[in-house]
């Protein structure tokens, strides 16, 4: 659905900021497909690239086979007509009433009144404000107004939802109602969506693959289940060990001079009795600081922070009984 | 002391401060709203981005506000000539009015219009609107709470000019307040002009905020 070749974005002004440094990205159509990082990781830069808000410095996006840099003017608004985008805070017209804003990319498509009205009736119904559509938006929760800006992407039915950190401005409660209307309208309507985000949460809530972005490149890009589970850069580690241990930082949850261990478990393993079978085998003693089960969009997965206390080699040895036994080990404190 | 005469006086001077006012707000606004959309459109990053015109007509609407009225009135009296016909009365006290309303005018628009959020434009943008659909479905409407007191701000203005057109053969409330009020020593005159100056100012710029807060539909 969309590729990225090696696209580079700077921006200059009192400091050069190297936005995108080389970014190489396919999303695979139908996917929710989420981008994690920091801010000021050129996350925004990013997803603004696809739909050419911000225009590339160099290398080329492709979106549904068109190499979007190629277009310009009239023809750029037109493929713009096929991307809805929602963003982080909302951006719906004040002076309009609900029904209006919704409208208001049909207006500027040229549909008829009549269409209008029936497609923003729909639309409506799909997003839950049907009985909202006179209100203007300074009458509406947080949630409801992403619900508008949600009906009002919609409108021109596209292929592609662009979404810009588009829950962080809300609550828990509502981020889950919004991210949970997205994932319908993923399965519903077939729509590829591109999310970016700095919330693991909201990751691993909805989407099917992340990319780790970080000071302008991509570290890595694959399934939410194995990115989060076995992190292989520097900058998915350094990112989910905050997620993972609810807030806790190695610093805090250690006590003592103890080997400290991240494990997690996927799918079955998840069931096994691993850890009384290594205290058993290899004679150490095991301190479970925290633990979890949680779930990536279907699939199950546990983790646990396991402080060690042993000889060395015992630990070492028991390291390797828990590697070959699938489970995925970070040594938090070496 | 106040005859049928005095009052009718008043009555005329009072029409003819309206007339110079409205004209003079209507046509800076013609001119000036365009010229504040196109100030705030051609600035950097904007939808129409074009750094020299915008430093041009910035410069441009800087040079007309800096010089004072009364300056500006007297120095355009060969245009105004030109324009009218004459240099004295109603007719021509619009012309320098005018001009000097069109910077302000532009000056404020381009204000009004900043204060857009750019989040709303960008999301126009996404949805593949063009500049001329941004400028008027998206900035317009969405400023029209502040376009509207930006003109109730110039009239109010123009009525504060309107009088020292007076001064210079003019017309209106501002020229009666001069020649009576004060060459003839008639302060009962010189008090009941500048009560309907106060009455004029405090009614436009009432009309101003009911109309600006029924548009007004921001948080």
């Amino acid at each position: 659905m969309i590729r990225f070749n090696n696209v580079t974005k700077t921006f200059s002004g009192k400091t050069t900021v190297h936005a995108l440094r080389g970014i190489d990205l396919a999303i695979p159509a139908g996917e929710i497909f989420g981008v994690i990082g920091q801010s000021g990781a050129g996350k925004s830069t990013l997803l603004r690239c696809i739909n050419m808000l911000e225009r590339p410095d160099s290398g080329e996006i492709f979106v549904d086979g068109i190499r979007m840099s190629d277009l310009d003017g009239k023809e750029l608004r037109a493929a713009r007509k096929k991307t809805g985008m929602i963003f982080q805070h909302f951006n719906l017209l004040n002076s309009r009433t609900v029904f209006q804003n919704i409208a208001f990319p049909l207006e500027l498509a040229g549909y008829s009144k009549k269409n209008i009205l029936e497609r923003v009736a729909s639309l409506a119904n799909l997003v839950g404000l049907t009985d909202k559509l006179k209100s203007y938006p300074r009458q509406l929760s947080g949630g409801q107004k992403q619900r508008v800006g949600i009906a009002r992407a919609l409108a021109t039915q596209p292929k592609l939802l662009l979404c810009d950190e588009a829950t962080s401005a809300l609550d828990p409660e509502t981020t889950t109602s919004v991210l949970n209307l997205l994932k319908t309208i993923n399965e519903r309507l077939k729509l590829t969506i591109v999310l970016i985000t700095h919330e693991m949460a909201v990751i691993q809530q909805i989407c099917d693959s992340v990319a780790v972005l970080d000071d302008g490149v991509v570290q890595e890009a694959g399934p939410v289940i194995d990115v989060f589970t076995r992190p292989k850069s520097e900058a998915s580690q350094r990112m989910l060990r905050g997620f993972l241990t609810s807030g806790l930082t190695p610093d805090q949850l250690q006590r003592s001079g103890n080997t400290l261990l991240k494990l997690t478990f996927v799918d079955e393993k998840a069931h096994q009795p691993i850890i009384s079978q290594m205290i058993r085998r290899h004679q150490i003693d095991a301190n479970i600081l925290f633990g979890s089960i949680d779930q990536m969009k279907t699939k199950p997965f546990g983790m646990l922070l396991v402080e060690l206390a042993g000889k060395n080699e015992q630990i070492a040895q028991a390291i390797e009984f828990l590697q070959e036994n699938q489970v995925e080990v970070e040594v938090l404190n070496r | 002391m106040i005859n049928q005469a005095m009052l009718s006086m008043l009555w005329d001077a009072t029409l003819d401060t309206l007339i110079m006012v409205g004209s003079g707000t209507i046509l800076a606004t013609v001119v000036g709203l365009p010229a504040g959309i196109l100030l705030t459109t051609t600035a950097p990053n904007h939808i129409l981005e074009q750094p020299l015109l915008h430093r041009a007509l910035g410069g441009i609407v800087n040079i007309g506000r800096s010089i004072p009225f009364i300056i500006l009135m007297v120095a355009i009296i060969p245009f105004t000539r030109k324009l009218v016909g004459t240099s004295i009365g109603t007719a021509a006290a619009i012309v320098p009015l005018t001009v000097a309303a069109i910077p302000f005018v532009a000056r404020l628009v381009d204000g009004a219009l900043k204060e857009v959020d750019a989040g709303v434009i960008e999301a126009a943008e996404s949805m593949g609107a063009s500049p001329p659909q941004i400028i008027y479905k998206v900035m317009i409407p969405e400023a029209l709470p502040a376009l509207v007191l930006a003109v109730t701000l110039t009239a109010v203005n123009l009525i504060g000019y309107s009088a020292m057109a007076g001064s210079i053969g003019g017309g209106g409330l501002g020229d009666l307040a001069i020649r009576y009020g004060y060459q003839r020593f008639r302060g009962d005159i010189m008090l009941i002009t500048v009560i309907i100056l106060v009455i004029l100012v405090q009614g436009i710029q009432m009309l101003g905020d009911k109309i600006a807060h029924k548009l007004y539909h921001h948080n």
